[in-house]
């Protein structure tokens, strides 16, 4: 009995301390986080800023960052960064929380996501702070919603086509016109390649799933993908002839059999399966080349897509592999939009980070840095700077539900490559379905 | 005494503090997903009221079928076929082996390990289109498909990783299998009774409470695969949707493609489903499982 007793007397109190425990570890994360964002110990402000990439392109990034710090003793920027993939997935889990950012990358093809709900800031509202005049035309028209602006460029980059020259050479092919060549000059290349190799090497790869690609081909056969009031332009024909021509050439050996690419291979430069030499040629995102090129060991040629100069109209277009949006609820909108200016407007902010994100979308920027920079970044962005001064239709913010648009390709297109589906019933299936992603 | 004994109770109420506030981290989700299930929420801005209309998309959802019949055909096939593997490997376990405390170790490893990014690439190595097992198909001539990346074949691949990990099933098996008396087997085998007899009708019988319980287990474990899917086609469900399990669309519809409200509500499909062949399980148990005492 008595011993009973102090068995829970002993509990108890040890259960008193277990919980004051519970309770200091329940207030622990609390402590970081501190009062109105501001960052606790130091009373600076503190600006969140979350991006998706590498190692390589956060320490770039981190060495603007640094100057920003230098220069504005009051203000710490925090960073998080991760891969494209679960970024979009945290991203938006972070908004639904009502914990958003204040500064973030914005897939170009969420934008629309955001802003016709009402999440992000109005740029053009700010012009005292944020200082958009040095953009080029086309990287302005980028983040546009209408009248508004929603998102800055990170940088200018465009899809194009990189061959391997150590290949071409080994098995005696030469290297297409890559200002002029057609589709079926491409087609005949890749093909030559896989025959010359005794298919050991197979002369192409693309992602038929990747809407960019698509969107390029759409656009040179006239029709403009998402049109200006945001609905589908392309039709289904477009999307047959797309696949028929994957199609056709796989049959003729220039792609490589069904099942050989594995389509979540991953996608960095150094898992490609033209870093493995499998494959001659593949279209790349051009503010990569630096990256593949090394993981190829050097040879890489950078051509543009095939077509353009044979097609009813351009098809290629100054694209950005990220944009810059504010959240509408950002802790410190002022700070963070000096932030924002000091990456798109400061020549030291822009040297430092090199191409890692493209061409800088301030043209007065990207003339500046363009000296420093290593040979295959300069090599990107006067591709870049050529299509710039050129002659391209216009092209427009990807409407609400466009980021369905890839995981329904990459269901179809796998159907056509494995020859479950015809081309003609692919175009019509895409079609309807895309059709109901964006209307919903 | 009463005292004391009142006093015992306050205590064993507040060890038992934490598993409320647990609890409290479950239930309010818990009925916050069924209010969600019927609205229509894209996350950014608040959810509105839409009644039934999620269920009625879900008649229509032909991806949504799909990803029933993934988790379908994943549960019926890998479930019966990783406890016959686990009870296998647990028998022979049973008999005495040397060093049992390593081998089940070294058996058990592969369940923490399964949906780990190694291995992924251990498993692209082996099943890929220029992997281990086609370079072994090879020498006989015979070009293998992409064991992982061919609509066709990706899904038994990931049945296979699923009867890979059938560490923690053989564990308990194990357990149960000690528990079984000597004796029942010695008197068995004076009596002349063959292994195979001495399986069936001692083994068996004896052991089916736990096998009972690891197939309750494993059932309603394998309904809720996510991660082995999301770590293998890198979130996509692919090739095709022939890896697109019902969590993984769940996942994307939810997070990918900003319908919280429609995730909710098949959430809440998935735990009826999950109840019916849980009660099924449990009315069958009453023919085939025996309890000793």
């Amino acid at each position: 009995m008595n011993h009973l007793d102090s068995a829970a007397g002993l509990g108890r109190r040890q259960m008193f301390k277990l919980a004051g425990l519970a309770g200091l570890t329940a207030a622990l994360p609390a402590c970081g986080r501190g009062f109105g964002g501001g960052g606790g110990d130091s009373g600076k402000i503190e600006i969140n800023m979350v991006w998706w990439g590498d190692a390589q392109r956060a320490e770039l990034t981190q060495k603007s960052l640094d100057l920003f710090q230098t220069a504005n003793p009051g203000v710490r920027v925090r960073t998080e960064y991760q891969d494209s993939s679960p970024y979009k997935d945290k991203l938006a889990a972070r908004f639904a929380a009502g914990d958003p950012p204040d500064l973030m990358a914005m897939r170009f093809d969420s934008l629309r996501e955001y802003t016709d709900r009402g999440t992000l800031l109005d740029l053009s509202a700010h012009a005292g702070r944020l200082d958009l005049s040095g953009l080029t035309p086309q990287a302005k028209a980028l983040g546009q919603v209408g009248e508004k602006s929603y998102g800055v460029p990170s940088g200018l980059n465009t899809i194009g086509f990189v061959v391997d020259k150590t290949l071409t050479d080994r098995y005696g092919v030469a290297v297409p016109d890559g200002d002029r060549w057609s589709w079926d000059e491409y087609a005949a290349f890749a093909e030559q390649i896989t025959k010359a190799s005794r298919g050991k090497v197979y002369g192409s790869n693309f992602e038929p799933w990747t809407v960019a690609n698509l969107l390029v081909f759409a656009r040179q056969r006239g029709e403009d993908f998402f049109t200006a009031d945001g609905r589908l332009g392309a039709t289904a024909a477009t999307v047959t002839a797309w696949f028929q021509l994957t199609v056709d050439l796989r049959a003729r050996g220039g792609l490589p059999p069904a099942g050989f690419i594995d389509q979540n291979n991953g996608s960095s430069p150094a898992q490609s399966y033209l870093a493995k030499k499998s494959i001659a040629s593949q279209i790349i995102p051009t503010n990569n080349l630096l990256g593949y090129n090394q993981a190829c060991g050097g040879g890489l040629a950078l051509l543009r897509i095939p077509g353009e100069s044979q097609a009813k109209r351009r098809g290629q277009s100054v694209d950005t592999p990220a944009l810059w949006s504010i959240a509408a609820k950002a802790r410190h909108p002022q700070e963070t939009l000096a932030l924002l200016n000091f990456l798109i407007n400061d020549a030291e902010a822009a040297k430092v980070a090199g191409a890692t994100r493209g061409v800088p979308p301030n043209r007065t920027l990207a003339e500046q840095t363009a000296p420093a920079l290593d040979p295959d970044s300069r090599r990107s962005a006067e591709f870049l700077t050529k299509l710039q001064g050129e002659q391209l239709p216009p092209s427009y913010p990807y409407p609400v539900g466009a980021s369905k648009l890839t995981n329904i390709l990459k269901v179809i297109s796998t159907e056509v490559e494995f020859g479950r589906t015809s081309p003609a019933d692919a175009g019509q299936q895409f079609i309807t379905e895309a059709r109901k992603a964006i209307t919903t | 005494m009463t005292v004391a004994v009142r006093r015992q109770d306050r205590a064993g109420y507040l060890f038992l503090l934490p598993w409320f506030g647990g609890t409290l981290f479950m239930i309010v989700p818990f009925f916050a997903s069924l209010y969600l299930a019927f609205t229509d929420y894209d996350l950014l801005t608040p959810p509105r009221w839409a009644g039934l209309a999620n269920f009625r998309t879900m008649l229509g959802d032909a991806t949504l079928h799909q990803s029933l019949r993934v988790t379908l055909i994943y549960t019926l096939v890998s479930v019966p076929l990783s406890l016959a593997v686990a009870l296998a490997v647990a028998m022979v376990l049973d008999r005495g082996v040397r060093g049992l405390a390593i081998y089940r170790s070294v058996y058990y490893l592969p369940s923490l390990l399964a949906g780990s990014v190694a291995i992924v690439m251990l498993w692209r190595y082996i099943f890929g289109y220029n992997g281990v097992v086609n370079g072994f198909l090879a020498w006989f001539g015979v070009q293998g498909p992409g064991w992982a990346s061919d609509p066709r074949y990706a899904l038994s691949t990931l049945i296979l990783l699923h009867v890979w990990t059938f560490g923690s099933p053989m564990v308990i098996f194990l357990a149960g299998l000690r528990q079984i008396p000597a004796m029942y087997h010695e008197a068995a085998a004076v009596d002349g009774a063959s292994s195979w007899r001495r399986f069936r009708s001692i083994t068996l019988p004896l052991l089916s409470p736990i096998i009972f319980f690891n197939l309750v287990q494993s059932l309603i474990a394998s309904f809720q695969t996510f991660t082995q899917g999301y770590v293998i086609s890198n979130g996509s469900g692919g090739p095709g949707q022939s890896t697109l399990f019902y969590n993984l669309y769940l996942y994307q519809k939810g997070f990918a493609e900003f319908d919280m409200g429609y995730a909710s509500s098949m959430a809440w499909l998935l735990l009826t489903v999950i109840a019916g062949f849980t009660a099924i399980n449990f009315l069958a148990a009453r023919w085939w499982v025996f309890y000793d005492n």
